[in-house]
């Protein structure tokens, strides 16, 4: 079965925990995030965040010692990926969602030339027609500006950082996957070829009818392609809305002090704030209570003991304690 | 004070049958670093930024040009003779990751420096330990959590600040930082680059700042000297606010035109300018190094290499400049 149009995603409750000496921890805690079909997604955080471990379920890849403790992955034209195992698994990557790892580098095999990897993926997905595939790969990676046709004879060392990347996007696209993951697609790229690269993800996307999602610490990629923005730290997303809203007016204050933290072109540079204090680790998420606390402005008394539920209010998703509803219990005034 | 003038440098890459293949990392550069001063090296990978930062921390020879600290010609000196000269620069690395030693504590890391120091200046242990805790104090970390511990222990924004400390044990003149904080975390970056402006405030270092990522360079050195370095040689300079609000070479145009905008807080700049091909170091070296990439190029630019003229403030080199509004204009709200 091929879906030809772009599929939509919902994640809920979804906890993943690693397994380490000091017991099982969660490097994701319950959380809940829709893609709606045809959009790019974009999730921001720091590292430790979740935001790969989150992607990663997505193809149901969390390795050991992490796993899938509970929630539901559900995809359009795949059902719940949580239950999927085996082959069905195995058909579903590359197939149905294409995967552009990060540091694209190193995810091609230095031994084989690009063409010998892409014809690879062909047979270990029973691809009677090879050549239709090839062409497919040249058409793609000239659509991305390179020379098919030299790019599948090379090998990996022969490839500028740039041209891995779009080859990295072309294997995801070439099997007619409609949902994409790109993981720190630009990451360690520099500004030039970060700008090129970024232009061809946003084209692709409209041209095929994706839905994408981009896993980025860089919330200046985000802003240039996504129409949607979630934030994630310590293990949960704690901001989801349309890109623009998100960024013009943050409401979390991780969010707020992420964006006050970014040197800008525009504007007075001296307003830039570092946020204090430092992100999570694994071992270090609070228990209980609020993640962000120990670096928020506006903690309150609550934050300490209770985890904020998100609540979404005009398309717009926050978990926070402090935002969206009065410090102190409105009561109606008894006028006399 | 130091200053450069006309760093060549030519690295030979090993060849095929045909001979040895020479690939030009600098092709002539000046500039000068003032005391207290910030200057900024911005450019695409491979434009050979990070060489000339090595080359002004002695950690990498040039094959012609000279560079002049306080008066002497380091060509004029043999080589052990340079070394006090270049101790008063010191490189700040990339990666924090792999510029602390994981077999030494913090206290070792910085101990071994700061023993140089002291047999130089006649003091002792006691004053070694003190000098490690105010180091680590004024790069903005607990001493008395740091010290006993390795590297590995730590997070990518403190191990940076060990590393700023651990240069800081020679009392430099210049910190030399390459892409200092490329690798820390987003929420943790803006820590790090306030700490190096504010070391350029109270102890009057020089900071020579190399980075793709122009933004940063406003914020730590908006009041200092801004070059644009392109395949190894500048095509841009001058102060750093007036070349960000008015560049006028294609090359740093399309530099600043890539920089994302955050729509929402920012529009982007009017008149964008995006190369017409990706940097390709086998483009001939004949007329301006930029033509081929260059939308406005005429037949000039390919036949002669424009040369770097200057206004009395900003220099640049191209045939054609022309002032473009490319950067974002912050929305308002």
């Amino acid at each position: 079965m091929t879906r030809t149009s772009a599929p939509g995603v919902r994640v809920k409750d979804l906890t993943v925990v690693y397994k380490t000496p000091a017991g099982e921890l969660p490097a994701l805690g319950g959380v809940s995030l829709s893609l709606a079909p045809g959009t790019i997604t974009g999730i921001v955080g720091e590292s430790g965040s979740g935001k790969s471990t989150l992607a990663l379920s997505l193809l149901n890849a969390v390795q050991p010692p992490g796993r899938i403790k509970e929630g539901v992955v559900d995809i359009d034209g795949l059902g719940n990926v949580v239950e999927l195992t085996g082959e069905e698994l195995r058909r579903a990557r590359g197939r149905q969602v294409g995967y552009v790892f990060q540091a694209a580098q190193n995810s091609l095999n230095p031994l084989k030339t690009v063409g010998k990897q892409l014809l690879d993926l062909g047979r270990s997905h029973d691809f009677d027609d090879l050549p239709a595939l090839l062409k497919d790969a040249r058409a793609l990676l000239g659509r991305m500006g390179l020379d098919g046709g030299r790019v599948l004879d090379s090998y990996q060392h022969e490839l500028s950082g740039g041209m891995r990347q779009r080859v990295g996007i072309m294997f995801a696209l070439v099997l007619n996957a409609h949902l994409v993951v790109l993981d720190e697609p630009t990451t360690a790229l520099d500004m030039i070829t970060q700008a090129a690269i970024l232009k061809i993800v946003r084209d692709v996307h409209h041209e095929r009818g994706l839905t994408t999602l981009i896993i980025t610490h860089d919330m200046g990629v985000a802003a240039e392609v996504t129409d949607s923005l979630a934030v994630m730290y310590g293990g949960r997303v704690v901001e989801h809305g349309p890109t623009t809203e998100v960024l013009g007016s943050p409401r979390h204050p991780y969010t707020k002090g992420l964006i006050r933290a970014i040197p800008r072109l525009s504007g007075d540079i001296d307003e830039a704030r570092a946020l204090p204090g430092r992100p999570p680790t694994l071992g270090t998420i609070p228990k209980q209570g609020c993640v962000f606390r120990e670096r928020c402005p506006m903690r309150i008394a609550v934050c300490d003991t209770v985890d904020p539920e998100p609540v979404t209010r005009d398309a717009r998703t926050v978990a926070c304690h402090a935002v969206g509803r009065p410090a102190t219990p409105v009561v109606p005034k008894e006028y006399v | 004070m130091i200053t450069a003038s006309g760093i060549t440098k030519t690295y030979k890459q090993r060849g095929n049958l045909l001979g040895a293949r020479a690939v030009p990392a600098l092709r002539g550069v000046d500039f000068a670093i003032e005391r207290g001063g910030a200057v900024t090296f911005i450019g695409e990978s491979g434009c050979g930024k990070t060489t000339l930062g090595r080359i002004v921390a002695g950690l990498e020879t040039y094959d012609s040009g000279d560079i002049v600290i306080d008066g002497t010609p380091m060509s004029s000196l043999k080589p052990r003779h340079r070394e006090p000269f270049f101790r008063r620069i010191q490189l700040i690395h990339q990666d924090p990751y792999s510029a602390l030693n994981p077999t030494r504590t913090i206290h070792q890391t910085l101990a071994a420096p700061l023993a140089l120091r002291a047999k130089q200046t006649g003091r002792g242990k006691a004053w070694m330990e003190e000098r490690a805790r105010e180091l680590l104090a004024l790069v903005g970390i607990d001493p008395g959590y740091v010290l006993p511990r390795y590297p590995h222990q730590l997070s990518g924004g403190m191990r940076q600040r060990v590393v700023i400390a651990r240069a800081l044990t020679v009392d430099p003149e210049v910190l030399v930082a390459d892409e200092s904080v490329s690798m820390i975390d987003v929420s943790l970056r803006l820590g790090v680059l306030a700490l190096l402006k504010d070391l350029r405030e109270r102890l009057n270092v020089s900071v020579l700042f190399i980075t793709h990522d122009i933004a940063t360079a406003r914020y730590i050195g908006g009041d200092g000297e801004l070059y644009v370095i392109y395949r190894g040689q500048v095509v841009e300079s001058g102060p750093t606010e007036r070349v960000i609000s008015g560049p006028v070479h294609p090359y740093t145009q399309s530099l600043l035109s890539a920089i994302p905008v955050l729509h929402g807080v920012e529009r982007p700049g009017p008149e964008r300018v995006v190369p017409t091909e990706a940097l390709n170091e086998a483009h001939p070296d004949t007329g301006c190094l930029f033509a081929r990439r260059c939308p406005f190029r005429t037949d000039q630019c390919e036949a002669e290499a424009p040369p770097l003229v200057s206004d009395g403030e900003q220099s640049h080199a191209c045939y054609h400049p022309k002032r473009r509004d490319v950067i974002p204009v912050e929305a308002v709200a």
